[in-house]
């Protein structure tokens, strides 16, 4: 039974991460119908913006748990933030915006480019920066004082500080959607349009503003799941948005796509699934050499027998 | 450029800037004859005098293409007759001169780098750049030609298969020629070249004229592509360096042509493509008689190629079924997914994480060379006195192969099955309407370019020797996928040359290697922007992506009559 | 096969029962966009839907065609049960036009018809890629029947013409071709003449009994009541999801009820469908004619 728990903190952890790209995928699809496959990158893009954040502030190691949380985290936050939302609203802008009424397969294929692209970028041009490491292959990410290696103690339960980061984040990204979503000019903008956008721009809305901050939503979140992940992790890597990325796209597809809240439940449940299976199925497939078969099985599985998602997605009109 | 200098100043200046067009053309003529470099080592050796090297000479090609177009005018409208029409003297010449000055510009960039800076360029390598210059300063000042009516000239069937003919056999001639260019510069700089020479060939409507002579000879022009790539060896002195990349080229040529059919002709986008090459070659490795082998099943070749074929089309089964009657988007995604579960799955057959089928990430090696009839794959034969290599049978074996995708594809895309393809890029929902049955037909297309994957996977298996899950990643799918984007989807022949360019280009040029991927997802990206029907394009997919051109739409019509070819829908594809 | 071209005369019992549309609903969420239908077709006849805008006409022509499945009723064609699929609907006998055209717009027309007859020919992919027999001797007989099919319409001169670059009133009636391609019994036309001028109506019109007259059934959704009224054997008036009136053309169109639903949108003054294709507007269409 401690073994459950403790698993269903794992994987709750990291359904959060999964939860806080997957909104991306799904705010963008739900306006536009594309499935833009560069948000992985955008993610991974974030992680190393933080890291260079960190770089920038001349690389502080000791400074205490108050500072750390109270000022170098939530700067690097920001720093990661920025490099994620540029990078996201220069792709929609120079990408995506001039195929918006391109057959599907163009902004589909740019989207692998832009994915390629960003990937390599940084592999090859990161190390070029004056003093930054070279990041062909993972960077260490640095540690926080007051997160990095602490726990809490529950009965038989360890629970990993930066996994109480990632919930934590998610809960606070969640009440933000929230209100953005229901209380926001733009926010209600957004959902007028992802419901019918001819109308909608009848309407006065301004849709490439709502596309825009759309995509910087989702950028935004994918930022923070890019530190979490450095945090859980303790290193960054030019790859960890591929697999990040196509994980959380499951998620938003179990959670039904275009459904903000579905993108949260279907990340974690994503999460407790890949968790709960590396512990509970017996035998060789059970290790976790196999956590990600399972991950996509399910995606699979959730295509044929649920394909608008565990809690529905947007409606496409057949006619 | 036409904004920039009015019609009536071109009028005016007509004559001098005809002058000096020919005397740019002309010194670029003759700085073939001086020495380029002060160094040995660029481009081949460009230091003669009096004795242009072999790149050299090729130099001839655009200037003098150039030079006859801006002095044959000067016989006169009478003497010329209909031929004074029929070409885009002014235009082809401006076009020759600006593509002179490119790769005059390309080679001596190539010289400065070899030789390290401007000062090794010797006289002929000034004189060469002073006359492209002056061409290319003085032909935009030549007034605009009318669009060229050569395409339309009727010529006798006779002439049309000498002109197929001729064609194919240059470009035998210079691809061996551009394949044993072992430097880069040289390569860049005939590929350049070749580039300028296209280009001129098409302003002035040669390749129209050829396409509508193609059009009227399928037959020979397939004949005749076929005898050049079947000679291909013949040109290699026994060398198999060149054959290797040659044959790599055609297995990766063959995988982007199935996808092509997925991608190209049905509009689905398959991001693990190369997952299926993969269950090919892993089904063959394991059925191959290599010590490695996990199974004790070792059939002959032929049953090995179909049960490869077989597997991996059961596999396209499996994941398109499923997601075939979602939505197109989807199945992006989930092959992307298939292309991850793959490479982990066959990772993990090793005894330990699994049971043992492929040994994990050390995959199978030591697969036999193949043996048909007593005809060994591995040994190389002599053939009218030259040496066919080990490669150089696998090229002829994946020429068959690449025939037999190119049969499948033609075939399937001129019939009823094609016309229904093209209504579910179209619109699906009408499609299905009308009674199409538009989830057969994608998961016909789907699974049927995984068989074809898994035939050349097979091939490839004997090819490479030994197979491992490394070799099948994403960034190979998507490295497919741009051969297709480049190349012209739903076409056979810019596929082809996509294929070509994207595998022969990092073979031959080492220092691009580094850039490769970033310089690919970016070629998507601009791809998409400004040219998505890719090289050659495919009239209804250029169509579909200008949605809006109403004159691109009229003038792809007036081709379409006048081509006539299909009307005739059972003459296109192939007898076999 | 044939019948359509060369079975002029052809008797048609009028009695039988073709479509037997009964108590169909369709809910969208709370809303009830078709509410407890039932119609009947016979074979023979032209029957006529009209109503207000936003009636559920074209919604009751998806629950038929199989684009939908109703949330309760049932379909009934030549006494068997409709599958709720399309192209089931296909070969069961129905096929229909839309409301804003949706033909394959980089196909030229006679492909388009060609396509229309997916569902009655049979060449495989085998025989496709062997080009065996039966893909030469369909493959001709299709073409044949596809140009039969557009000089019946009118568009024999425009078989080679892109369908995007028809004129607006022939791209109608290439949709009519396309779907007459599907060897149907009965022809569902959703709003033919919409956006046509009074020229092009009468062309439709004539167009529509030369069918009847081949003996097939045609299922007619106007706004047009005077169109309505000298084409239909019998009319039914959709208002909000349910049936208000039916009978005789006459009877309707003298129906007091029927009067009030149109009051304050006189027919001849809906506005038209503006869902057409890119470059095709009202205008462009009338002066094609």
């Amino acid at each position: 039974m401690e073994l459950f728990f403790q698993q269903l903190v794992n994987g709750t952890s990291l359904g959060a991460l999964y939860a806080l790209i997957a909104v991306g995928y799904t705010v963008v699809y739900g306006i536009v119908q594309l499935i833009n496959f560069a948000h992985g990158e955008i993610f991974m893009v974030g992680a190393f913006g933080a890291f260079a954040t960190w770089m920038v502030l001349g690389q502080p190691t000791n400074w205490g748990p108050a500072a750390s949380l109270m000022i170098l985290l939530p700067l690097m936050l920001l720093g990661g933030i920025a490099v994620s939302v540029t990078v996201a609203l220069l792709t929609e802008r120079f990408a995506y915006r001039p195929l918006r009424n391109a057959p599907r397969l163009a902004p589909l294929i740019t989207a692998i480019g832009v994915s390629v692209f960003l990937q390599e970028f940084v592999r090859l041009f990161y190390g070029r920066i004056p003093g930054f490491p070279d990041a062909k292959s993972a960077v260490p990410f640095p540690s926080i004082a007051g997160i990095s290696g602490e726990i809490i103690q529950i009965g038989g339960v360890t629970i990993q500080m930066p996994a109480v980061f990632t919930i934590g984040a998610l809960a606070i990204s969640t009440v933000f959607l929230w209100f953005f979503v229901n209380r926001s000019k733009t926010g209600r903008a957004m959902v007028a349009t992802s419901q019918d956008p001819d109308t909608a721009r009848l309407m006065g809305i301004d849709v490439d503003k709502v596309i825009v901050a759309a995509f910087a939503v989702g950028a935004g979140l994918a930022a923070l799941a890019g530190v979490a992940h450095g945090l859980s992790y303790g290193n960054i890597d030019f790859r960890m948005g591929f697999l990040a990325g196509l994980k959380a796209f499951t998620a938003a597809v179990l959670g039904g796509i275009g459904n903000i809240n579905g993108a949260v439940v279907g990340g974690l449940v994503l999460g407790i699934v890949e968790a709960m299976a590396t512990t509970f199925i017996p035998g060789q497939f059970g290790s976790s050499a196999w956590k990600d078969v399972w991950a996509f099985a399910l995606l699979i599985l959730v295509l044929v027998f649920r394909p608008q998602g565990l809690l529905g997605a947007k409606v496409v009109d057949r006619a | 450029m036409k904004a920039l200098i009015s019609d009536e100043t071109k009028v005016r200046f007509r004559l001098p800037a005809r002058v000096v067009s020919v005397v740019g053309a002309l010194a670029v003529i003759a700085s073939v004859f001086l020495p380029w470099a002060y160094g040995h080592e660029a481009l081949d050796d460009v230091t003669f005098t009096g004795a242009p090297s072999p790149l050299q000479s090729f130099f001839l090609l655009l200037p003098g293409l150039v030079l006859l177009l801006l002095v044959v005018p000067f016989l006169g409208k009478q003497r010329l007759g209909r031929f004074a029409k029929a070409i885009a003297w002014n235009t082809s010449a401006r076009t020759g001169s600006l593509a002179t000055l490119a790769t005059v510009v390309i080679a001596l960039a190539a010289i400065a780098i070899e030789l390290k800076g401007l000062i090794n360029i010797e006289i002929g390598g000034w004189v060469a750049f002073g006359g492209a210059l002056l061409a290319a300063v003085g032909t935009p000042l030549l007034p605009d030609s009318p669009e060229p009516t050569l395409d339309r000239v009727k010529t006798p069937k006779w002439a049309q298969i000498v002109g197929i003919v001729a064609m194919m056999a240059a470009v035998l001639f210079l691809a061996s020629f551009a394949l044993n260019q072992t430097d880069a510069g040289s390569f860049l700089t005939f590929g350049a070249l070749l580039v300028g020479v296209v280009l001129v060939l098409r302003q002035l409507g040669v390749l129209g004229w050829l396409s509508i002579a193609a059009a009227n000879n399928n037959r020979v022009l397939v004949l005749s592509a076929f005898v050049v790539a079947y000679a291909f060896p013949f040109t290699q002195n026994g060398s198999d360096a060149n054959m290797s990349i040659a044959s790599q080229v055609l297995i990766f040529a063959a995988a982007a042509l199935g996808l092509n059919i997925v991608v190209g002709l049905v509009g689905l986008l398959d991001l693990g493509y190369i997952a299926f090459l993969g269950a090919g070659a892993f089904t063959a490795a394991i059925l191959s008689e290599s010590a490695f082998s996990t199974v004790d099943f070792h059939p002959p070749f032929l049953v090995t190629v179909l049960i490869s074929g077989v597997v991996a089309s059961l596999l396209g089964l499996l994941i398109g079924a499923p997601t075939l009657r979602v939505s197109g988007d989807y199945l992006a995604i989930v092959t992307l997914a298939f292309g991850e579960i793959f490479r982990i799955t066959m990772n993990n057959l090793d005894g330990n994480d699994g049971p043992n089928l492929t040994n994990g990430s050390n995959g199978i090696s030591g697969i036999p060379d193949l043996n048909f009839l007593g005809f060994d794959f591995g040994q190389a034969h002599t053939i009218f006195g030259v040496e066919i290599g080990r490669f150089a049978n696998y090229y002829w074996l994946m020429l068959m192969v690449i025939a037999l995708i190119i049969v499948v594809f033609m075939n399937l895309n001129y019939s009823r099955i094609g016309r229904g393809w093209v209504a579910i890029r179209e619109d699906e929902l009408a499609a299905e309407a009308m009674g199409v049955n538009t989830f057969a037909l994608k998961l016909l297309a789907f699974a049927g370019g995984a068989f074809l994957a898994g035939v050349a996977g097979a091939v490839k298996a004997h090819h490479d020797v030994s197979v491992t899950p490394d070799q099948y990643v994403f960034l190979e799918s998507a490295f497919l996928l741009a051969a297709v984007v480049l190349g012209g989807m739903g076409t056979v022949m810019g596929v082809l040359i996509g294929a070509t360019i994207l595998k022969l280009l990092p073979e031959k040029l080492r220092f691009f290697s580094e850039y490769r991927l970033l310089l690919f997802g970016l070629l998507m990206i601009v791809m998409m922007q400004f040219r998505p029907e890719g090289i050659i394009a495919d009239e209804r997919r250029q169509l579909e992506f200008h949605g809006e051109d109403e004159q691109l739409a009229e003038e792809i019509e007036e081709e379409l009559i006048t081509h006539h070819t299909h009307l005739f829908p059972e003459r296109k594809g192939f007898v076999l | 096969m044939t019948q359509v071209i060369s079975g002029s005369g052809h008797h048609v019992d009028a009695t039988t029962l073709l479509l037997e549309a009964s108590h169909v609903t369709m809910q969208f969420g709370g809303l009830t966009a078709v509410n407890d239908v039932s119609l009947n077709v016979h074979a023979g006849e032209i029957f006529g839907l009209i109503g207000p805008n936003g009636a559920g006409k074209t919604t009751f022509f998806n629950c038929l065609t199989g684009l939908y499945k109703p949330t309760s009723g049932e379909v009934r064609f030549a006494g068997e049960v409709l599958p709720p699929q399309p192209r089931l609907v296909v070969r069961a006998g129905m096929a229909r036009t839309f409301q804003n055209i949706r033909l394959f717009h980089n196909m030229t027309a006679l492909e388009n018809v060609m396509v229309g007859m997916y569902s009655r020919t049979k060449t495989n992919a085998i025989d496709a890629i062997l080009r065996l027999p039966r893909h030469r001797s369909e493959e001709l007989a299709s073409t044949e029947r596809a140009r039969e099919l557009l000089e019946f319409v009118g568009l024999s001169s425009a078989a080679d013409t892109l369908s995007r670059n028809l004129p607006y009133g022939d791209q109608r009636r290439l949709e009519i071709a396309r779907a007459l391609a599907t060897d149907p019994k009965l022809l569902l036309l959703d709003e033919p003449t919409a956006g046509m001028n009074p020229q092009e109506t009468r062309q439709a019109e004539e167009l529509i009994f030369r069918i009847r007259d081949l003996g097939l059934a045609v299922l007619v959704i106007e706004h047009d009541m005077r169109f309505i009224f000298n084409l239909c054997d019998r009319v039914a008036c959709l208002v909000r999801g349910a049936v208000l009136v039916e009978g005789q053309g006459d009877v309707v169109q003298n129906d007091p009820r029927v009067i009030e639903a149109y009051i304050g949108t006189p027919p001849s003054e809906e506005p038209i469908s503006d869902r057409g294709p890119a470059g095709t507007d009202q205008n462009e269409g009338s002066a094609d004619a």
